[in-house]
């Protein structure tokens, strides 16, 4: 079956195709069914897949190449023919990815078949989604960089799309063009680290390239600008700080587009190239400790934003990038694993939560959660997945974000305590904002009677893939954990020169030394535990934490959180403005706004009037001195020259009598004779 | 009697006829001249058919022609001549000068 592994993007890729031109569109069209026949067939084919590597009946990593094109070249006088493979690899985070991926995204067709029905692009939604997730499942199967880069680049084109599906408003048409730009901001890093990759190793191929660095031939400091590079573009696409400003205006959006963005396509994809490029990570420890940080200051900005937020799709944004925060940060600690198992668990309950939500917005027209409230007897499926999906991120023992956020949290206290005491510090207020969250939308009373009245349980397909993506909340953490199986599938690749080892020079020693044992030390103890009293106290925390957050918020009214509120105003503003991280923003484009205008009058007053225009006048003066001399000099030679043929002629004429035949005459037979002489006696 | 002796007396006839055409006041002598001249071609062309291609005819032929030509230019010549001298009456050369710039 895995032969067939290239099949998984190209179904999807062609669905699409058949879906934006075939047919025409119409609100109520069938061709939603195209994609959503084609993602089951690639949810069959990966599940086989995954399933084999579970059995252990098929031998991963699986790679085949096909040839696509080869250059000649010529290096220092050397000639070769260097040829660019295509091809699919299939490694244990790859099958365990594609399974999520596809079926977070036949979950969120078949949603959106009741969700978008009626729209006027309602084919075109779909078409939409099925490139997306074709993309997606193009960088994840690659074997080569270059068609990943090329995935990558399609998935902001596709989020692009997606963000501003509804372009008619103006809001979505902004977060577009904001998502594009940004993601383009850090995608310029990773063009850049690719190009040095190809330079220096003169292949996209993975296997080569890990070959390349497993020998150590990759200077330790070159491997840290790609490192950078490439987290400058994971920062892009999976939202991580200072870059995350997109994703929260990402909510543009239609929702279920919003699920497949946060769970399983866009911003996946930049924890999955970090993974994929592990090895340029394990060559350079700066750019690992960078990874490690980026992702804790990402995790902890965005938990703190999410707690007083009343959109309840902007508190699920932010908890997507606290929660990529926490990936990238158990990435660069050295948690290969957990990184990895925590993106593939958070797909299912963030794609839950989204699906969820949507179901709410869908059932009361309103995104502000103090219109909510007491939702949980009108929709009582929705509140029953939504309950298993809050319990799940919040990381409450037996669901899936448990298992993965503790291995996580094990692997950062293995690397440094105090990165680890910030994380638990944010793991408490997801905990906190989710149950915020839950409350606000379903518990207690109803505030808006009149939305309240109207509000109903949404159709079974919708309900449908909220109780498919609940079962999987619930279990995936645990059957994945099960007998270490997480382990197995995806094992944390080495290579075999290790860079502290290098570099253990002795004058370095004191400051090399502890990093690399740190290092050693986290790569010994990846299925290290808590300390016991630690595990007991977080557990005991993040209860205590969703405690609080009923307290505050279970009934109509919340005047202990607005007691808070007004007594702590400036820190409230801060996080309602996102830490001012926009504001920086918009005060470095208008900065760049402002210096561009100067340059703009540099370049009209000074330039163009001392350069251009002076340039300018001195040529016209040259110009009109080299008239002088033409008319001069020039043209009365001209004029001489003709002059004198005139006056030689008229000269001659004078010589003859005119009208006497017998003088032409004479003057031709003399002239005659005189040119028949010359011929003949040459 | 070789080529050069024909040669000889065709060209001493041609300069003849040149010497006639730029002396002769008369405009019928200077017509005359002409057919001189064109009787020293003629003999040019039927020496050197003689001597240097006798096995072929296209001198004599080409000669023939030549008169047959001028026989006809001076049927035209003689009627122009008639004309200009009704209207000049007079039959010297340097009296014609209708065409002059």
């Amino acid at each position: 079956m895995i032969e067939h592994a290239y099949l998984i993007p190209l179904i999807p890729f062609f669905a699409s195709f058949i879906m934006l031109f075939g047919g025409k569109e119409d609100p109520h069209s069938n061709m939603p069914w195209v994609g959503i026949a084609a993602m089951g067939v690639c949810l069959a084919l990966s599940v086989s897949v995954f399933w084999g590597a579970v059995t252990g009946t098929v031998a991963l990593p699986y790679e085949h190449n096909w040839h696509w094109f080869s250059i000649a070249a010529s290096i220092a006088g050397r000639s070769f023919v260097y040829d660019m493979p295509v091809g699919v690899l299939i490694d244990g985070p790859a099958a365990v990815t594609l399974v999520a991926v596809t079926l977070v995204s036949l979950m969120v067709q078949v949603y959106s078949v009741a969700y978008m029905h009626g729209d006027v692009r309602f084919k075109r939604y779909f078409a939409f989604v099925s490139f997306f997730t074709a993309a997606m499942l193009g960088l994840v199967a690659s074997s080569n960089l270059l068609v990943t880069f090329a995935c990558w680049e399609l998935m902001g084109l596709c989020s692009y799309l997606l963000i501003g599906f509804w372009f008619e408003r103006e809001g979505p048409c902004e977060a577009q063009k904001k998502a594009f730009m940004t993601t383009k901001l850090g995608d310029s890093g990773l063009y850049l680290a690719l190009l040095l990759i190809f330079a220096k190793v003169g292949s996209f191929q993975l296997s080569q390239i890990y070959q390349f660095f497993d020998k150590g031939l990759m200077p330790a400091t070159i491997a840290t600008v790609i490192g950078i590079g490439i987290l400058a573009g994971a920062a892009g696409k999976s939202a991580q700080a200072p870059l995350f400003i997109w994703l929260p205006d990402a909510m543009e959006g239609p929702t279920p587009g919003s699920a497949l963005i946060h769970a399983a396509t866009m911003v996946a994809a930049g924890i999955l190239l970090v993974s994929k490029t592990y090895f340029v990570f394990l060559a350079s420890p700066t750019a690992m400790e960078s990874a490690a940080w980026m992702g804790l200051i990402t995790a902890f900005l965005a938990a703190s934003m999410a707690l007083v937020s009343y959109d309840i799709k902007r508190v699920l944004a932010f908890s997507t990038v606290s929660q990529l925060g926490f990936m990238m940060c158990a990435l660069g600690a050295g948690g290969f694993t957990s990184g990895l198992f925590h993106m593939t668990t958070h797909a299912f309950f963030k794609a839950l939560l989204f699906l969820g939500a949507g179901s709410v917005i869908h059932s009361v027209h309103t995104n502000d959660m103090r219109q909510m409230g007491g939702l949980s007897k009108k929709m009582p499926l929705t509140f029953l997945t939504m309950l298993i999906a809050v319990l799940a991120i919040a990381g409450v023992p037996g669901l899936s974000g448990y298992y993965s956020k503790d291995m996580i949290l094990a692997d950062v206290w293995n690397h440094d305590h105090l990165m680890f005491w910030i994380l638990l510090c944010t793991a408490l207020m997801t905990a906190f904002y989710m149950f915020r969250l839950f409350f606000l939308t379903f518990w207690g009373d109803d505030r808006d009677h009149e939305k309240f009245h109207h509000a109903h349980e949404s159709p079974a397909l919708i309900t449908g893939p909220l109780v498919v993506l609940a079962v999987l909340s619930a279990f995936a953490g645990a059957g994945l954990n099960h007998d270490g199986l997480v382990h197995k599938l995806i094992p944390k690749p080495t290579i075999s020169v290790m860079p502290g080892a290098a570099v253990a020079a002795p004058a370095h020693a004191s400051e090399a030394k502890p990093e690399a044992s740190a290092h050693q030390a986290s790569t010994e103890h990846h299925d290290g535990h808590l300390p016991a009293w630690l595990h007991m106290t977080a557990i005991v925390l993040v209860l205590g934490s969703i405690t609080l957050a009923f307290l505050m918020y279970r009934g109509p009214t919340y005047a202990a959180a607005d007691a808070i509120k007004a007594n702590l105003g400036p820190v409230f503003t801060l996080l309602d403005r996102r830490w001012y991280v926009d504001d920086f923003f918009y005060a470095l484009v208008t900065v760049s706004d402002k210096v561009a205008a100067l340059a703009f009058w540099i370049d009209a007053n000074v330039v163009d009037r001392v350069f251009v225009d002076g340039w300018g006048l001195l040529m016209r003066i040259f110009a009109q001195i080299s008239d002088a001399f033409d008319n001069l000099f020039v043209d009365s030679a001209v004029d001489g020259v003709g002059g004198l043929g005139n006056d030689l002629g008229v000269g001659l004429r004078s010589l003859v009598r005119e009208g006497q035949v017998q003088e032409y005459l004479m003057y031709a037979a003399i002239a005659f004779s005189l040119a028949a002489t010359l011929i003949l006696t040459r | 009697m070789t080529l050069a002796h024909y040669l000889t007396v065709a060209s001493l006839l041609f300069l003849i006829g040149v010497f006639g055409a730029l002396t002769r006041r008369n405009i019928i002598g200077i017509l005359m001249s002409i057919e001189l001249m064109f009787n020293a071609a003629n003999i040019n062309l039927a020496a050197f058919e003689r001597f240097l291609h006798p096995e072929g005819v296209a001198g004599a032929t080409l000669a023939l022609f030549i008169m047959t030509v001028a026989a006809a230019e001076v049927v035209v010549g003689l009627a122009l001549l008639l004309a200009i001298y009704r209207n000049t009456d007079t039959a010297y050369v340097e009296d014609y000068n209708l065409l002059k710039g």
